[in-house]
Order: C-alpha cells, then sequence, then structure tokens
C-alpha cells in the first residue's frame, strides 16, 4: 500500500509538471495558434540554469530562481523572434513546427555541450532529511507551482488590460489588429510570459527531475499530451490533462511495468483523440458560415 | 677549382630527404573513428577520444606504420544510430578508410556493423551486446571490449557466492540495451539455479523508483541487481534505496561505479554496499598500485589532463588506445593493409598485450577480450580514474 501511495504522489507531481508545461503552451497558443516544440526546453533551462546559478556561481536560491526565470523568458522571446516571427509573417503553413523543432534541437545541443550530456544534481531548497517520503519537497513543490501559475494565470487574463488582449488576439488576431493593438508585441510578451512560467516549473521541479540537458524533449512531449487531453487552451483542462497522465503513467508502471508506460502517454492521446478530439475542458471547432 | 652552383647542392638535398622519406610520404592509412562525442552518452566516448588520440599521435610520432602515417577520421555520431549509419557509409564510400573503430554504443552499433562488415572494412568493436560479432556474418568485426555477458556473469557470481543472496531483484531499463541486459542476466541467474524473486523494467528517467524498490523489498529481495548505463536512474535507486533505509546490497553494472553518479547522491554514504563489474587494468592492488601497463599510460597522458588527478573511468580511455595499438599490431603482422590479410592477421593474434586487457582471436573466436579480466569492484572506491577490489569475503 506505501508503494502505490508513493506511485501516486511522484504521478502527481510528474503530472503537475507536464500541467505546468502545458500552461506554457497554452500562453504561447493564445497569441499565435503555434504549439512551440520548445516549451519542454523552457522547463529544462529553468533546472539547468538554477542549478548553476546556485551550486557554481554560489547565488542564493531567490535570486537564482530570478535570474533562472529571466533566462527563460529571454529563451521565449528569442523563439517569438527567431522561430514564429518570420514564419507567420510569411507562410499560413505549419512550417513553425519545423522552426520550432530547429530552435529546441540547437538549444538543447548547445546546453548538452555546456552542461554535460550526465544528469546534475539540483540543491535542496528548503532544509529537510530525504526520508520525508511522500511529505518530500521534490514532489509539493512542482504541484504548488504548478497550481500557482494557474492561479496566476487566470487572474492574469480575467483582472488586467494586457491579459484582456492577450484573449482578444486568441479570439480573432486579425480583428485585434484592426482594432489597433500591437499584435507583433502581444505575441512576443506572450512568449516571453510563457518562458518565465516554464523556467519556473522546471526550477521547481528539478529536484525530481535533476538537471539534465535531455529532459526537455520529454517534458514537451507529456506536455502536448497534458493539453490535448485536458483541452487546448483551456488552463484548468491543463492541470488535469497533466494529472491524469502523471498518475495514469505511474498507476500503471506500478502494475503492469515500466515498459509500458510510453505506451499508456501515447494511447491515451490517441483515445483522447478519437473519442473527444477538444479535449476534457476545450469546446468542439465552430466553424462561422 | 670552380664552384658548383649552390642550387645543385639544393636539389642533391632535396633528393636525399626524398630517398630516406619517400616511404612516409606514402598516402595515410586512414581510420574512421565513430564516436558519440555529443549527446547523451557521450562520457565514455569523450574519454576514449582521447586514448584514440594519444594512441594515433604515438605511433605517428614515431613513424607510423610500415612507414605510412595514420590519419584518423573522427565522425561525431550524437548517440544517434542513424547518424551512425550515415557517417559509417561516408567513411567506407566517400572517406575510404582503411579501418572503422566504433560506433560506441551498442545501439548504434547495432544497425552499423552489417554495413561495415558489408564493405569488407577491418571493424574493431566496442559495443558489449553479444550480436555484434560473428565470424560467419561479419568476419572482420573483432571486439576489442569485454561483452555483456562478461560483465553480467562476475556480478552474479559475486552476488550468489561471494554475497550469498539468491533473492534476486534484477531491474533493466526501458532500453534497448537494459532490455537486452536484463534478459540475459535473468538467463544466466536461471542458469545457476536462481529465479529472480522481482523483475522490472524502469523508464531511465523515472523521477522516483520508491515503488519499485517497496516491491523488490515486498517481494523478498536479499540482493538489487540493476543493469543499465543510465547515470541518473542508478543513482536514484542508491538514494531511494537510502531514504528506505534498507541496506540491501546492489551488485551490477559498472556505471553504478561512474563518477557523474557521486554528486547525484543525497548522502554519500548511500554509495555503500554497492559492487560493480569493473577491470583488473583499472583496479588497484593491496599495495594500491595498479598494473604496470596501466600507470605507464596513465603518466604519459596525465600532461594531457592538465597533471591533476583523473576525474572519470580510465579503462574507457585504455580501451581508445588499445584500439588504435590492435590495428598497429595489424597491419604490422600482416605487413599490409589488405582486409583479407588484417582479417587473417588478427585470427592469429594470440595474447596480444594491451592496456585495457591481453587479446586473443581465432578463426572463430571474435570476442577478444578475456574473462579473467573482469573484476567486481567496490562502489564508492573511486579515486584517480581506478577503483579497489570488493572483499572476497
Amino acid at each position: 500500500m506505501d508503494g502505490l501511495l508513493i506511485a501516486i504522489v511522484s504521478g502527481v507531481a510528474n503530472g503537475a509538471v507536464y500541467g505546468a508545461t502545458a500552461l506554457a503552451y497554452n500562453a504561447m497558443f493564445s497569441t499565435s495558434k503555434v504549439l512551440s516544440v520548445t516549451t519542454g526546453h523552457l522547463a529544462m533551462l529553468g533546472g539547468v540554469f538554477g542549478a548553476w546559478f546556485i551550486t557554481a556561481l554560489g547565488v542564493p536560491a531567490w535570486l537564482a530562481l530570478a535570474l533562472a526565470i529571466a533566462v527563460g523568458a529571454l529563451f521565449g522571446l528569442l523563439t517569438e523572434l527567431i522561430a514564429i516571427r518570420r514564419v507567420l509573417a510569411r507562410s499560413d503553413e505549419h512550417l513553425w513546427l519545423l522552426s520550432t523543432l530547429a530552435l529546441a534541437t540547437m538549444v538543447s545541443q548547445a546546453v548538452g555541450l555546456w552542461w554535460g550530456t550526465e544528469p546534475k544534481p539540483f540543491p535542496r531548497l528548503i532544509a529537510q532529511d530525504d526520508t520525508a517520503g511522500p511529505l518530500d519537497q521534490k514532489y509539493w513543490l512542482p504541484v504548488l507551482v504548478a497550481l500557482l501559475l494557474a492561479g496566476l494565470l487566470e487572474l492574469f487574463y480575467r483582472r488586467t488590460l494586457y491579459g484582456k488582449l492577450f484573449v482578444a488576439m486568441s479570439e480573432d488576431a486579425f480583428a485585434a489588429r484592426a482594432r489597433g493593438i500591437p499584435t507583433d508585441l502581444v505575441r512576443a510578451a506572450s512568449y516571453a510570459l510563457a518562458g518565465a512560467m516554464g523556467a519556473l516549473a522546471g526550477f521547481a521541479a528539478a529536484q525530481l527531475t535533476f538537471a539534465y540537458f535531455a529532459i526537455g524533449l520529454t517534458l514537451t512531449l507529456n506536455g502536448f499530451i497534458a493539453l490535448a487531453v485536458g483541452g487546448l487552451g483551456s488552463n484548468p483542462g491543463a492541470l488535469v490533462g497533466g494529472l491524469v497522465l502523471g498518475v495514469l503513467s505511474a498507476v500503471t508502471t506500478y502494475f503492469i511495468g515500466g515498459e509500458f508506460q510510453q505506451t499508456v502517454a501515447v494511447g491515451l492521446l490517441m483515445i483522447v483523440l478519437l473519442v473527444r478530439p477538444q479535449g476534457l475542458f476545450g469546446h468542439p471547432d465552430v466553424r462561422p458560415v | 677549382m670552380p664552384r658548383r652552383p649552390r642550387w645543385r647542392h639544393v636539389a642533391l638535398a632535396a633528393a636525399l630527404w626524398l630517398a630516406a622519406n619517400g616511404a612516409a610520404a606514402q598516402s595515410a592509412i586512414k581510420i574512421g573513428w565513430l564516436s558519440s562525442l555529443t549527446g547523451p552518452l557521450s562520457s565514455a566516448a569523450i574519454a576514449e577520444n582521447q586514448g584514440v588520440q594519444f594512441a594515433v599521435e604515438e605511433i605517428n610520432n614515431a613513424g607510423g606504420v610500415l612507414r605510412r602515417r595514420l590519419e584518423l577520421v573522427t565522425r561525431d555520431t550524437a548517440s544517434d544510430p542513424t547518424k551512425a549509419v550515415n557517417f559509417a557509409k561516408q567513411l567506407i564510400f566517400a572517406d575510404k578508410v582503411d579501418f572503422i573503430i566504433g560506433p560506441v554504443n551498442s545501439g548504434e552499433s547495432l544497425p552499423t556493423v552489417p554495413i561495415v562488415a558489408h564493405a569488407g572494412i577491418p571493424n574493431i568493436v566496442i559495443g558489449t551486446l553479444e550480436e555484434l560479432t560473428d565470424p560467419k556474418k561479419y568476419p572482420r568485426a573483432f571486439r576489442a571490449i569485454n561483452t555483456n555477458r562478461q560483465w553480467i556473469q562476475p556480478a552474479n557470481h559475486y552476488a550468489l557466492d561471494v554475497l550469498k543472496r539468491r533473492k534476486v531483484a534484477v531491474i533493466g531499463d526501458t532500453t534497448g540495451y537494459g532490455t537486452a541486459s536484463a534478459k540475459t542476466a535473468t538467463e544466466l541467474l536461471e542458469k545457476a539455479g536462481v529465479t529472480p524473486v522481482y523483475s522490472t523494467l524502469i523508464d531511465p528517467n523515472k523521477t522516483d523508483l520508491t515503488d519499485e524498490l517497496n516491491k523488490a523489498r515486498a517481494a523478498g529481495a536479499d540482493v538489487l541487481m540493476p543493469w543499465s548505463a543510465a547515470t541518473g536512474l542508478l543513482a536514484r535507486l542508491l538514494n531511494t534505496r537510502g531514504a528506505m533505509q534498507w541496506n540491501v546490497p546492489i551488485v551490477g553494472h559498472p556505471a553504478l561505479m561512474a563518477p557523474p553518479v557521486k554528486p547525484l547522491l543525497n548522502k554519500l554514504e548511500y554509495w555503500d554496499n554497492v559492487y560493480a563489474a569493473g577491470y583488473v587494468s583499472t583496479t588497484y592492488d593491496a599495495k594500491g598500485r595498479l598494473p604496470p601497463r596501466t600507470q605507464a599510460l596513465m603518466d604519459k597522458l596525465r600532461p594531457r589532463f592538465g597533471g591533476r588527478e583523473i576525474d572519470f573511468m580510465f579503462w574507457w580511455v585504455a580501451l581508445g588506445y588499445d584500439t588504435v595499438k590492435i590495428i598497429e599490431h595489424a597491419i604490422k603482422t600482416a605487413a599490409s593493409t589488405d582486409p583479407a590479410a588484417i582479417q587473417k592477421a588478427l585470427e592469429n593474434t594470440r595474447n596480444f598485450e594491451g592496456v585495457y586487457a591481453t587479446y586473443s582471436w581465432g578463426p572463430d573466436a571474435r570476442n577478444g577480450f578475456p574473462d579473467h579480466s573482469i573484476v567486481i569492484n567496490l562502489g564508492g572506491s573511486f579515486k584517480d580514474g581506478s577503483y579497489r577490489a570488493a572483499p572476497l569475503r
């Protein structure tokens, strides 16, 4: 029973990381209708740079967190400038898939060359022995951050003028531009915001994932599955989707074995796409005529 | 007496130099080196590359082989089997190399070795999966590294006969290598009359192993035997065992004692009661000395490492060094680089003394690494690139 409990706790923590990654997807998608392959790498950067600031440079944890978030925001901004803006301006086709994949590969390789290809430790953020079991900070920190991100994002969208600009662009980018909204600027801001969110999630989860260059692609895939399960564009859906994926993977591994973990994840995606393509919290596309 | 024009002296000197060095000016012997210098499996390859490069430089500085220079053509496969295959084809058909070393990892070697074999190029294999050598299918592929089985058998022996454990939990990872290794480990245990009480395959990026170890404990396991090269997974295994305060011995893959594991441990004592397959060539004797050939290579290379203690597994360097020395030996024995002659030379090689091991191949034997060159090392005993032997209590 203890084993199942810890498996579920671990699944919830991992699900929170997937959910936070899905939130970053949503922030970028709202203004650009792009599902950037770099999304998981934002979290990877948060973990790697957080570890580097704390362990190599000796920076206090709170400052390391701020700097890691800044690195994530900067990379988000660069993603928009390098891989999105020109591609969207020149083509309606899904070429952004290739441009963001290229950028994600480049950043992953660059971090691998600089940081090394072996996982490295992420320091304890709060003094706590490693025998705390399900109460260990590595489990609840990602959950806390995911909930915080979802709450703040909802407040931002509903209560602030800038948030309403995001929503306006999400509804109809052409109409927003016609109304004088600087859509390029808003889109760039949304990528910076997603970068900051991803880096924060990666920083909070790095005790669980280690500071590891290869984790980006895993999070990109699992974050996307969480998004598809929860419903594209829905922030509560992103969290629920992440949770479903994390717990289902953990329980499957517990009862059947690790070799089926990926099959379950991709199988879940297939089932949702076939049965409810708009996801649990999404709305079916209605084509105006 | 009229003086000869100065240009005649110059021409004479040039002619003499050419006569003396004409052989050395012959075309170089090209060695293709397929190495995963970047990507997730680069640690071993980077160390091996040090040995390969040093051996080539050393041989060239001594005048080459048969008075021909060695030219190393390195291709970074980035731990990607597709790139390994493409680079192998490039080395064979565009660069026209005489030999190929590698690829480094079994996953890259599985699709690459048949292509090199089909082209008839002599291939020094440094992947451990059994399937990579076959005197009939790949007659010119000669393995320098041990096989997987040669790691697993001594580890099984240590767990069963030295530690006297019978309730084994076999833990593999979900990669091709981890799956194949766990299967081989289980087969060999069953051959020894022991059926594992618990077997599992774990995603190498799985973030928590408490559930797996709880299940192993509930199954009654009294020894854990992990077969995975993923240092992150192995560190999590040690941390989880420590956090559970379960002092069960762990015996398994060499990566258990790899230096990258150390910083990932929550407490250094979590490395206690850990035993892993290692090499006689990089194991200190009772007086703290290394075998002379290892020590000599280490002394020669240490200035390149900044004169300080070596912080990676030195056996990878020794293996890389030996691959080039094996090629040198084959060329000298065959007195040519003709692939058929090289094959014959290696087939007739007995007790060729390298640093990593002493090798012997035969007409039907393509695995040159001897069983007795494997030893079980103590997990946390890493010092200056080498290890202490595990106690034979």
